[in-house]
């Protein structure tokens, strides 16, 4: 399938794997470039080096095209902007923010570079800087969200730009890729159905813990923060969700939350850790390669745009 | 240049202009998060024809904050 994505960033089928923080390593990333998508490794709040190793080991295992996922609230933010730039990936997603000022040194260094929005004003901000698309990401994705949701963000960031758009949250399957499509997306970004394939590095037990997720299992803290998050209901939501209606300060929330994504994506604890999830995580009942979630997506994608007809 | 901009965060927030005066706070009292500030700051931009760079929306907390830095950047 061709569409300005595939073009812009190379690839074979406009399906981007969204840069996870902990969970989004070379393994991965290289896995889903092998199979024809676009791989992203998350840079979260990793020093350059720690990345540039990273980069270095996808290029061992894929010569396909591959990005960096750069997370601006990071305080390696601006020594990892500078490294890519060296490396010179293919292309740079951003979160948390603008990366207004970082712009011209990708640009000049011939990287493509793809903002995630949660607004209409963000994505029209970002086309006038001249980025290459950007991802719209509603709130049914797992991890940081904003407040809109997929079906109502994409079509008027779609209709509100002229630059390609890539639809993220909520997508998993070829029926998802499919809606994305219909919305005005020219690509889908994914993460929960990545965070189960074989290829992907997390415990088994968080693995595990989105193969069995219901529907209704996910859940959203940190709303009284500012900083909203997406996971699966355990012990820790609903101890971090007593304490955001008792009042807590910001403080104690944090203490709760510190280094919680590492305890249940390394060391399997997904009781009091954190295991960030969509709200798709309830469609995700089996563990396959990447190439056998991206081959399915657009065999079913495919499927249903003709029945649709 | 006050009235102006106190009328074009009532729109962009939906609150009422007369309850803006040059201490109001756009997160502790219009309770506005990141992509409101995103909105105003572009609605500033359109309206007076500057360009407010992101970093320097940190620096932009109170509407005194605004109309400082639209008379230094020479809006009048």
């Amino acid at each position: 399938m061709k569409t300005r994505i595939t073009e812009l960033l190379g690839i074979e089928y406009p399906i981007i794997q969204g840069g996870m923080a902990w969970v989004a390593e070379h393994h991965l990333a290289a896995a889903v470039s092998g199979a024809g998508g676009f791989g992203i490794l998350g840079a979260a709040n990793a020093p350059a080096e720690t990345v540039r190793e990273e980069i270095r080991k996808v290029r061992e295992l894929t010569d396909k095209p591959f990005g960096v996922n750069i997370m601006l609230l990071s305080p390696y933010a601006e020594e990892v902007a500078r490294m890519v730039a060296e490396e010179k990936v293919r292309a740079v997603t951003t979160g948390a923010g603008s990366p207004e000022k970082y712009l011209k040194l990708w640009q000049d260094a011939g990287i493509k570079v793809i903002p995630v929005v949660a607004s209409v004003a963000l994505a029209r901000r970002m086309e006038r800087c001249h980025v290459d698309a950007v991802v719209a990401e509603g709130m049914e994705s797992g991890g940081h969200i904003g407040s809109q949701t997929t079906m109502t963000l994409v079509p008027q960031v779609a209709d509100a730009v002229e630059i390609p758009v890539i639809a993220a949250g909520g997508i998993a399957d070829g029926r998802g890729f499919a809606a994305a499509r219909m919305l005005g997306a020219e690509g889908v970004q994914m993460g929960t159905v990545f965070v189960t394939a074989k290829e992907s590095i997390v415990h088994v037990n968080y693995k595990q813990r989105i193969l069995k997720a219901k529907d209704i299992d996910s859940e959203v803290t940190g709303m009284s923060t500012g900083h909203p998050i997406r996971s699966l209901r355990n012990k820790m939501t609903r101890e971090y969700l007593r304490l955001e209606k008792e009042g807590a300060s910001f403080e104690e929330l944090e203490q709760l939350a510190a280094g919680a994504l590492r305890k249940a994506v390394v060391d399997g604890d997904v009781m009091y850790g954190t295991v960030m999830a969509g709200q798709i995580a309830g469609m995700i009942s089996e563990e396959k390669t990447c190439r056998e979630i991206i081959d399915s997506i657009m065999q079913q994608a495919e499927d249903v745009m003709k029945k649709a007809m | 240049m006050l009235e102006r901009v106190k009328e074009i965060i009532a729109e962009q927030l939906n609150v009422e202009a007369k309850d803006i005066t040059e201490e109001t706070s756009f997160k502790e009292d219009l309770g506005a998060d990141s992509l409101d500030l995103f909105e105003i700051v572009m609605a500033f931009e359109d309206e007076y024809n500057v360009e407010i760079p992101s970093e320097e929306l940190e620096g932009l907390a109170t509407v005194g904050d605004v109309l400082n830095y639209l008379k230094d950047k020479g809006v009048e």
